[in-house]
């Protein structure tokens, strides 16, 4: 049984500037006090995630709704375990697949089917076994010839094209993602829906982050709406996305009528 | 068609102290070896594609480095150059490989900030990967050794197999230092570099390109520079002699403190690494 409940999660994080990352600097402010200390601790710190409760059962499709800068990339990171929480706790059990970045761990030296078995090592699985997918990806992308080149020939759509198909090779437990889709073109759009399809059907648990209100209400079945880091509306997808509409129609209201 | 795990699974259902999550990473990092030493030959093949020769422009360079030296430092210290080409080619390629895993050991982490904050994989796998690039070049470069040895007439006796202990520390020692000035650096931008003048240091208070007889009386503080006693228990028994007394000592003591204290900091701190790249 997968699963991810967090119970009064916060993540913060400092964020070093100029003289807070230099050691000389650490050093000379134990040694002198006023303006040197100050520019030695000189960091601001933020509060991705602000006392955060929630749990994902199994079954569950997860929308995370919410402004830039909100938070949801920070609560992806957290649930996939790369960012840990710096109050509060998360428990978690099952195979996650994180897909918040298409193109992490590509080479753009390597050609696109040495990326291909790269991209999988990343995905933690064995080059042994990537090689015999390898040309069932191949076929995905639709790349053909290009396949062979190195991908910083690549077009972003092409990228997105190869990352998509390696990532959504093997279908997981727990699937984890931020909307990168858009960047591709119609066709490839259509046999990613399709694929999707398939792939969400057999995952027990997936976590979605986007601005498409379609993408949501397509995949989705529970949504929470993420603002500056703690979780204003929780709900059936429909009514957190009508809360979200809501919300930037009042705020847009505001600005034209002040 | 069965399927492997996708990405690494996690169960966070138990609650850990960071002492056990840290050991957890260690052993996890471990065992990962056909991740981290395929992410190792990925990098060699990196650097060195498109050029003509790969990885043995390393050895070529070396060659000339110390063909170059060889001819003059020999005149210079009243060393015959069958005893002092063995002594500086050995010296030179071991050294080579400690210098570049405590420098590249800065970038441990730095080098590898997308993937650490996009996929989650323990952190010492990063450590592996250095150090088994670095041992990937060792390898290369240890092919002029046989040949010198050869060249200059070397009496070798069995007393080489000792270089397999011998490289297990040096790797033993090339993880915790990866990890531990891995870290450093990842939270104090200006460490790298430090690091660096104090290895071109070392270099030139470390008998590699001047033999440790002209030291005189002195020779015998020689192991307490633990570079010299890393470089020493693998030159001295390709050159058919053994290590200054003391040496695999201190090199011992080095490791277990220096595991120890890794080990230590990085339970503490190894939630942070993410934050701080």
């Amino acid at each position: 049984m997968a699963f991810l409940r967090l119970r009064n999660l916060s993540v913060e994080f400092p964020v070093y500037q100029g003289g807070s990352q230099s050691l000389k600097k650490m050093l000379l402010a134990a040694t002198t006090q006023g303006n040197l200390a100050r520019d030695a601790m000189d960091r601001i710190n933020v509060r991705a995630l602000n006392d955060v409760t929630l749990d994902i059962e199994d079954g569950d499709r997860l929308g995370l709704i919410g402004a830039n800068g909100a938070g949801k990339t920070t609560l992806l990171r957290v649930l996939a375990g790369i960012y840990f929480p710096t109050r509060g706790e998360l428990h978690a059990s099952g195979r996650v697949s994180a897909l918040l970045d298409v193109s992490v761990g590509l080479n753009p030296e390597a050609t696109g089917r040495e990326n291909i078995i790269l991209r999988g090592m990343y995905m933690n699985i064995h080059p042994r076994e990537m090689r015999s997918r390898v040309d069932e990806i191949a076929e995905f992308t639709e790349l053909g010839p290009y396949l062979d080149m190195p991908t910083r020939t690549y077009s972003s759509g092409m990228m997105i094209r190869l990352g998509f198909a390696v990532s959504t090779c093997i279908p997981p437990e727990i699937l984890l993602m931020d909307e990168w889709l858009s960047a591709g073109d119609a066709s490839f759009l259509e046999k990613a829906q399709r694929r999707m399809e398939t792939f969400v059907g057999s995952s027990s648990i997936l976590v979605l982050a986007s601005h498409s209100t379609d993408l949501l209400r397509k995949w989705c079945n529970r949504g929470i709406l993420l603002q500056h880091g703690r979780i204003a509306a929780q709900g059936n997808i429909n009514d957190v996305i009508d809360a979200y509409s809501g919300a930037v129609a009042q705020r847009a209201g505001a600005l034209a009528h002040p | 068609m069965s399927y492997r795990s996708a990405d690494m699974s996690i169960d966070f259902s138990k609650r850990v102290s960071p002492s056990a999550a840290a050991w957890d990473d260690l052993v996890e990092g471990m065992s990962k070896s056909w991740m981290w030493s395929a992410m190792a030959m990925q990098d060699i093949r990196m650097r060195y594609r498109g050029s003509l020769l790969g990885p043995f422009w390393l050895t070529i360079s070396m060659i000339i480095m110390i063909a170059a030296m060889g001819l003059i430092y020999a005149r210079l210290f009243n060393m015959e150059i069958h005893r002092y080409l063995p002594f500086l080619t050995v010296g030179l390629v071991i050294w080579n490989f400690v210098s570049t895993v405590i420098i590249e050991g800065c970038q441990t982490f730095l080098s590898a900030q997308n993937v650490i904050t996009q996929v989650r994989m323990p952190f010492s796998v990063h450590a592996w990967r250095t150090v088994c690039r670095n041992l990937i070049v060792l390898a290369h470069n240890m092919v002029i050794v046989p040949l010198v040895l050869i060249i200059f007439n070397v009496p070798v006796g069995w007393t080489v197999l000792l270089i397999v202990p011998a490289l297990a520390i040096l790797t033993i020692n090339g993880i915790w230092v990866s990890i531990l000035l891995g870290m450093i650096s990842a939270r104090y931008r200006d460490v790298p570099p430090i690091v660096m003048s104090f290895v071109q240091v070392i270099f030139f208070v470390t008998p590699i390109f001047w033999p440790p007889e002209a030291l005189g009386v002195w020779m015998q503080a020689l192991p307490l520079n633990p570079l010299f006693a890393a470089v020493d228990v693998i030159r001295a028994p390709l050159l058919g002699s053994a290590p200054l007394t003391y040496s695999w000592t201190v090199l011992l003591i080095v490791t277990v403190i220096g595991c120890i204290g890794t080990f230590a900091l990085f339970a503490k701190f190894r939630t942070r690494i993410t934050y701080w790249i």
